[in-house]
């Protein structure tokens, strides 16, 4: 029997399970052993790595606005310099009042968000409680850090950024917190924004501008001019980085966009994102 | 050794009686249809009773704690590792029943060297798409009673006769809103509850009349300890489970009075 709510720890006790880090050896390191194991790959190793066309790339954002957070992203998978995929789900519900943005590698991303969300279901049915946000934010910082070998080898990094709306929120405040990871697990909360991605050095100074100067502080902002503004952020990351994809009219390929609320997480329907594009261009 | 067999039965039967004998005065437990789904209920003093299993399962049961307490593990542990290996929608309590619990039951019952389970379990799983709703009763030795509209389960067979012809008399085949069917299994319980303290006291009369089963339900109102569990499809998302709160439960109280 587990007892802890470990769910990490019950897939490993299972039978038949393969979800073992012991087995994800680095390709750099598989012969050696000790604290040298894992080592910067070589540039061949990178570059056979990138041979792979491993799909990544995008640009993901979320802010906080009147009611919580918005949180969206665009939806092209890029291999190299293919597109792969233009109907990626990069935000990803994780229970009822969070939800994952992901960057990287889709592989890794979506195990990662798939693990997380069992996690936290786990320890709910098995604990009779809900896992505290610490406990959440270290459940996802335990799973980057377990991926560091595939991201040391350039194939498999994950950078996320989750966001949820606190159970211990009065209802008179804004509930709604932005936590940012790096690739070795470490969790910072970003107050009013965070972005992540390849497109995202295009965007986070107009976010920066936007809050300190804008004609409406973000967290003031209401949900249609949140959705609008979040619109604008992605069209600008497209305009400028090409593994970000733009608003497509001729396929009504619309990015993704969520809420996180008091309420739980609502997904913004496609007509309503798109009369905020008729606003948008 | 010729007489190894008839030991066996013996201690079986020794078995048997000594489970239902610490079974008999357990809270009943009432599962029923509404028209968003599907609800548990019984009375607990101080630990919970109905669990959330699976996105669309539940379980409670009557019996010792820590027997509960291990096969509820059982089942979510395996549940939570066949929805992660294969997915979610591979989850469904037949499986869960016939392959997970009910040998295990049979399996403790029958090893006459080892410890048996103390417990009587009802589980219940909302249909998803064309899939029907179970309710699964599954009693100390391992055997198992599927029904569809409702179940219960109490501390001997004719506590749960009374119980279930209590229910069918009051049930008109159609499902109805949550306050309503509430009420209904909270009756039901009530019915049990009775049963079960005459049949201690060695009374055999079944016919509990409405005026005892008010002041049954009044009094565990009052002690604030009746728990509510339901599988309710109008929650978005996956999981449809929650309890319900002592408030909610109150108000089935004013709208009774």
């Amino acid at each position: 029997m587990n007892h802890k709510g470990d769910f990490l720890s019950l897939l490993k006790n299972a039978e038949n399970i393969h979800l073992d880090n012991d087995s994800i050896e680095p390709l750099q390191g598989k012969n050696k052993s000790g604290p040298d194991a894992f080592l910067l790959p070589s540039i061949e190793n990178r570059n056979s790595g990138s041979e792979l066309q491993i799909p990544e790339a995008t640009t993901v954002v979320a802010m906080r606005y009147k009611e919580g957070i918005i949180i969206a992203g665009d939806r092209r998978a890029t291999a190299g310099t293919a597109v792969v995929h233009d109907r990626a789900e990069k935000v990803i519900p994780i229970d009822s009042h969070s939800a994952l943005a992901i960057s990287g590698a889709p592989a890794m991303a979506f195990e990662i968000a798939r693990v997380l969300k069992h996690s936290f279901q786990y320890f709910r049915r098995s604990q009779l409680q809900e896992l505290s946000v610490e406990g959440k934010l270290r459940t996802l910082s335990r799973l980057i850090r377990d991926n560091l070998p595939m991201a040391m080898q350039g194939i498999g990094a994950v950078i996320p950024i989750y966001a949820l709306y606190s159970p211990l929120a009065d209802e008179s405040e804004n509930g709604g917190k932005i936590y940012f990871y790096d690739a070795l697990g470490a969790h910072f909360e970003n107050v009013d924004f965070a972005t992540t991605g390849s497109g995202s050095i295009w965007i986070r100074g107009v976010l920066r501008y936007l809050d300190r100067w804008g004609d409406t502080q973000l967290e003031q902002m209401d949900q249609r001019k949140a959705t609008i503004t979040i619109l604008r952020l992605l069209d600008t990351a497209s305009e400028y980085d090409a593994a970000t994809s733009g608003y497509n009219a001729k396929a009504e390929i619309f990015p993704t966009v969520k809420t996180i609320t008091q309420d739980g997480i609502e997904s913004l329907e496609d007509e309503f994102l798109s009369e905020c594009y008729a606003e948008v261009t | 050794m010729r007489d190894l067999p008839y030991r066996w039965i013996e201690a079986i039967q020794d078995r048997r009686d000594y489970i239902e004998d610490q079974l008999r005065l357990g809270s009943p437990v009432v599962g029923l249809q509404f028209e968003h789904g599907s609800l548990l209920l019984t009375v607990s003093k101080g630990a919970q009773k109905i669990f959330e299993v699976h996105d669309r399962i539940a379980l409670s049961a009557i019996g010792h704690p820590a027997d509960i307490e291990r096969l509820r593990m059982l089942v979510t542990d395996t549940a939570s590792v066949q929805a992660f290996q294969s997915a979610t929608e591979d989850v469904n309590l037949h499986r869960l029943t016939h392959y997970v619990l009910a040998h295990t039951f049979k399996q403790a019952f029958e090893a006459i060297v080892g410890e048996a389970y103390i417990i009587k379990m009802l589980l219940v799983e909302i249909g998803n798409g064309d899939a029907t709703t179970q309710f699964t009763h599954i009693n100390y030795d391992g055997n198992v009673r599927v029904q569809e509209d409702s179940s219960v389960i109490g501390g001997t067979e004719p506590i749960e006769t009374a119980m279930q012809d209590y229910l069918s008399s009051k049930q008109n085949g159609t499902k109805q809103d949550l306050k309503t069917t509430l009420q209904l299994a909270l009756r039901t319980w009530a019915v049990g509850k009775e049963l079960s303290q005459r049949f201690e006291d060695a009374e055999e009369d079944t016919d509990v009349s409405e005026e005892q089963i008010d002041e049954i339900i009044n009094t565990a109102l009052d002690e604030g300890e009746i728990e509510v569990g339901l599988l309710d499809e109008s929650i978005s998302g996956d999981t449809k489970f929650r309890l319900m709160t002592q408030d909610e439960i109150q108000d089935t109280r004013q709208t009774d009075n």
